[in-house]
């Protein structure tokens, strides 16, 4: 089955929006749920969210806290902050804004 | 606020960075189990699974880099691991380390101690509060450039002017005698008005300062005491308040004590009350005050300028006699302190910075023959993926650790240094504020040494950064060695400027040997040796009246003179040198007498004085009993007018005619080629008959031209005792030895005086050059530093390059070139090098000996022989240093030069 690579600077918008619909989640989670939702067109390159991750953590817009996963092992679980709220409303406008734009480049006539 | 509570985060980050790094490789690990249980799971095989969890992870190695990279540390990570191992290269090559923080330290700590200096003179400001409002102000007649102040003049400025806060009026500094309690001693007192302390902003530590009116007849026994003063005599106690001292036999009780800092005028030791009647001061045309003032707020010094010149102009038409051409000058009373140590300090400052140059590029011709011994090392790291710029910082950090052991070093001998120059008094700088150690300082010399630390290890390591990777891992080190031209052009330049600051620097401290030369044997007029000079100060609260002193006088001499080894005594007002009195002198009869007016140094002395120290009489004759008796009744009854009519101004008083002898520049200025004997000129308002023209005797500097000077028998003095009494001695022995017998002597005579100043008149003299001879030290010094280290590193050079070239020399020899061939094709090397040093170091050795004229005597900026010798010698010292290694290489036999490799 062909994958696409997720469009850059994308990676936070979609980490911030799947943790806001399901509250904490640890790193696999995350990856499987954006590629669930994606219908699997979507495919993050795994280790890649990590490097992003810390960096939401440095910025706040995450919290992370040691938990026990169903399986009984222990792992990390992301939360969205209020920041990190906030920030995604603001990636999520500015990826519109862009999506808006190409839309209308490619449609014009 | 966000930035800090993310600044908090990436510190938790790294404080914990085990912590995270451990939790990050535990997450990845989670992940890729869970995935690879998942293909194990739809029935792909292990080896299969964890193929591909890992592809679809991606490099582990890489994202834990990158999660690293974003906790924003890596730059403090490289920074720990660059010193690290720039500690352990130091350390496992412990000679070059060594000498090169040797070098440094030398350099750094020269710098610091001589900022350290210039910083509490010059750069600190004065310690008190807004300083830049406190002024002094100075008058200015005749167009002279500034003089004291007269204290009648002032009061109208005082009451006149609009743009002082306050001002205060102060004495010079006087010897008075403090007794009552042991020894009798001198201490240094300043009379101020009641306001000095809160013109200042100064408030006492204990107790309070003067309140107002205690500046008047009656209520002024009352006194300030110096921190220092009240640690000797009161052991710091609290006690001290209410006490009394007892101050020319007056006691005076004790109302405050200065915290100790204070220091203005500096070495005072208590401050008591002025007496602000025209008599406690002085009347216009007599100039022997200091003034301070706080300007208003918002007040400039030129506003403040202008608005007391109104003043002075208004005064010259009320009193023209006195104050016709005679103006104010307003200035800050920093710039007025440090006026004459800006210039001497700036050039020490810019000497040791030129040492520091020198010594930075030994360091880095050090490096430079370093960065070739460990090519292949930079070579080895650069092939495994070092960037350049990496490996750039690494050798940087090297060397700024380098020059911090340096700066660690050297700071330990400048703090040293700090509190050598701080407790010896005796260093001609201003005092206001302490020297040492402090938070500018330690500021300056870590930015230095880091400063230091680039300029010196960039080049280099510019250099050992651009390898060439295929040629630097073949085990030749020869072709590297010959590849870099650019190498040998630093080095070469690195030599070159070595040479050329050293020079100089060894011209300026020639010009300065000279001058000092010069001034030794400088012509002062008098016969110094065997000569001892001690002063006493005579209270007039105990010798009230003149007959009184004249007394003591007599009684003294004739006890002096009777003395084992002595062979002659005299008294004097003041010392060769040491002159500070000016008086106006006329000739009488002068159509014009302002026009005709000469300033004219006066003396007071016993007859004596002049076969003391031998000044030679030129003409005329020198006081007979007679006149010494006249001048007494003279003073008495000038004293007596003056109580009258404080400004009996400016008619000739017939009535008190008396007798001088003048000094032949006097003489020349009053009545030009002609015979003055007889002659009458106006002292003041006195009438003076000239009986003898003496030698002319320097008077105030050894520098400056002796100035026209006229003697006055000593009971002249009138009420003067401003001035201690000087006693002269010629001895029979080493005159140092008589010292004790003196100040025996006048104990009999008066067990409460004290003796004080006890010098020889060879320290008198050299007390005089003391700037000179200090500045002369310390450039010699540093010219000296600079010269040893430019050698070494010629020296090192050249048996680098030497030794670089021992194949070359070899194959010549071998072919058959003679030993005078190669020595020459060396030694023109070093030669054409010592040639461009010395032209750019003469170039600029004419600038700095330009820039520093005013601090020469007797010698020209450009002197001639001082750059010759220089040159040659440091030519010479260039060849020497070539020579060496040279002649150790001719030395080699051609076989063995040719397996040389």
């Amino acid at each position: 089955m062909h994958r696409d690579e997720i469009p850059p600077g994308t990676l936070y918008l979609l980490i911030l929006k799947t943790l806001a619909r399901s509250g904490e989640m640890h790193g696999y989670e995350i990856a499987n749920s954006i590629q669930r939702m994606s219908d699997d067109v979507l495919q993050v390159e795994e280790g890649s969210l990590y490097p992003a991750l810390q960096r939401m953590l440095i910025k706040g817009w995450v919290t992370a806290t040691w938990g026990t996963t169903a399986g009984n092992r222990r792992a990390r679980y992301y939360q969205l902050t209020a920041a990190g709220r906030k920030q995604l409303t603001v990636e999520r406008s500015e990826f519109e804004r862009v999506v808006g734009a190409i839309t209308r480049v490619i449609e014009a006539v | 606020m966000n930035w800090l509570r993310e600044l908090a985060r990436r510190l938790r980050m790294l404080i914990h960075r085990r912590q995270f790094d451990a939790d990050l490789e535990e997450e990845m690990r989670l992940h890729l189990e869970l995935r690879q249980q998942e293909h194990l799971e739809s029935g792909t095989g292990a080896d299969d699974a964890r193929a591909a969890a890992q592809r679809r992870f991606g490099n582990p190695a890489y994202l834990k880099e990158e999660s690293h990279i974003a906790w924003g540390w890596e730059w403090f990570e490289h920074l720990v691991e660059d010193v690290r191992y720039g500690l352990r290269m130091l350390r496992q090559s412990p000679g070059f380390t060594s000498v090169a923080v040797l070098t440094l330290a030398l350099g750094i700590g020269a710098n610091t101690t001589i900022f350290s200096i210039v910083e509490a003179v010059l750069l600190r400001p004065l310690p008190f509060p807004e300083p830049d409002r406190v002024v002094q102000v100075l008058q200015t007649p005749k167009g002279l450039p500034y003089v004291s102040v007269s204290g009648e003049d002032y009061f109208d400025w005082e009451s006149e002017n609009h743009t002082l806060e306050g001002s205060s009026i102060t004495t010079w500094t006087q010897n008075y005698n403090a007794s009552g309690a042991g020894e009798p001693e001198t201490v240094a007192i300043v009379r101020t008005e009641a306001n000095f302390f809160s013109v200042l902003g100064a408030d006492p530590a204990l107790g309070r300062g003067f309140a107002p009116g205690e500046d008047q007849m009656g209520k002024d026994h009352v006194a300030v005491l110096s921190y220092g003063f009240w640690q000797r005599h009161f052991g710091g106690s609290a006690d001290a308040l209410g006490k009394t001292v007892e101050l020319n036999y007056q006691p005076y009780t004790v109302v405050g004590i200065l915290p100790r800092w204070f220091n203005y005028p500096q070495a005072t030791d208590i401050w008591i009350p002025i007496d602000k009647t025209v008599q406690g001061t002085s009347a216009r045309g007599s100039y022997s005050y200091r003034v301070i003032g706080r300007l208003k707020h918002g007040v400039t010094i030129e506003q403040a300028q202008s608005d007391l010149s109104t003043i002075a102009a208004s005064l010259a038409q009320l009193y023209p006699d006195t104050n016709r051409d005679n103006g104010v000058r307003v200035v800050s009373l920093k710039s007025r302190l440090t006026q004459n140590s800006r210039p001497r300090l700036l050039l020490l400052l810019a000497a040791v910075a030129l040492v520091l140059l020198v010594a930075c590029a030994n360091v880095a011709n050090l490096l430079l023959a370093r960065a070739v011994r460990r090519e292949r090392e930079m070579a080895l790291r650069a092939s495994l993926g070092a960037s350049k710029t990496r490996i750039l910082r690494q050798l940087l950090t090297e060397s700024i650790l380098l020059s911090l052991a340096g700066a660690a070093l050297g700071l330990a001998g400048a703090s040293w240094c700090m509190s050598l120059a701080q407790s010896t008094t005796w260093l001609p700088i201003p005092r206001e504020n302490p020297i040492g150690l402090n938070t500018t300082v330690l500021i300056f010399t870590v930015a230095v040494s880091v400063l230091v630390g680039v300029l010196f290890g960039l080049a280099p390591a510019l250099e050992a950064s651009r390898v060439n990777l295929a040629e630097a891992l073949k085990e030749s080190t020869r072709s590297v060695a010959s590849a870099s031209r650019w190498r040998r052009a630093l080095r070469d330049g690195l030599v070159i400027a070595e040479i050329a600051i050293s020079l100089s620097l060894l011209v300026g401290a020639g010009l300065l040997l000279r001058s000092f030369a010069r001034m030794r044997s400088a012509d002062i007029g008098v016969h110094a040796e065997n000569v001892l000079t001690a002063a006493m100060a005579l209270p007039n609260t105990k010798y009230r009246t003149l007959p009184e002193r004249r007394a003591f006088y007599d009684q003294l001499l004739a006890h002096v003179q009777g003395l084992p080894g002595i062979e002659d005594v005299a008294l004097a007002q003041t010392l060769p040198l040491e002159g500070d009195h000016t008086w106006g002198s006329y000739p009488e009869g002068a159509s014009d007498w302002r026009a005709a007016s000469v300033p004219e140094t006066v003396n007071f002395v016993t007859p004596d004085y002049f076969r003391l120290l031998g000044i030679p009489f030129q003409a005329g004759r020198n006081f007979t009993p007679q006149e010494f008796n006249r001048a007494l009744s003279v003073s008495e009854e000038f004293a007596d007018l003056l109580r009258k009519n404080p400004n009996p101004g400016i008619a000739e008083h017939r009535e008190f005619a008396c007798s001088a002898i003048l000094s032949r520049a006097a003489a020349q200025a009053l009545w030009p080629n002609q015979n003055p004997i007889g002659k009458v000129f106006v002292s003041g308002v006195i009438p003076v008959e000239v009986i003898g023209v003496v030698g002319d005797v320097k008077q105030t500097d050894i520098r400056d031209a002796a100035g026209p000077q006229a003697y006055f028998p000593l009971t002249q003095e009138l009420n003067n005792w401003f001035y201690p009494e000087r006693i002269v001695v010629k001895t029979k022995m080493a005159p140092e030895s008589a010292a004790s017998a003196i100040r025996t002597s006048v104990q009999q005579l008066d067990s409460s005086l004290s003796v004080f100043s006890v010098r020889t008149m060879q320290q008198v003299v050299a007390e005089d050059m003391q700037d000179t001879s200090l500045q002369t030290a310390l450039l010699c010094i540093f010219a000296t530093l600079a010269l040893v280290l430019a050698a070494v590193g010629v020296y090192g050079v050249m048996s680098y390059l030497v030794t670089q070239r021992t194949r070359e020399i070899g194959v010549r020899m071998a072919l058959g070139a003679q030993p005078r061939h190669v020595l020459s094709l060396l030694m023109g090397h070093a030669a054409r090098l010592s040639g461009i040093g010395v032209a750019i170091g003469v170039a600029m050795a004419l600038t700095l000996a330009r820039l520093m004229s005013s601090l020469l005597f007797g010698v020209a900026p450009t002197d001639a022989l001082t750059f010759l010798v220089v040159v040659v010698f440091l030519i010479l010292v260039t060849l020497l240093a070539c020579y060496i290694p040279t002649r150790r290489a001719m030395r080699v036999d051609p076989i063995i030069a040719l397996r040389y490799e």
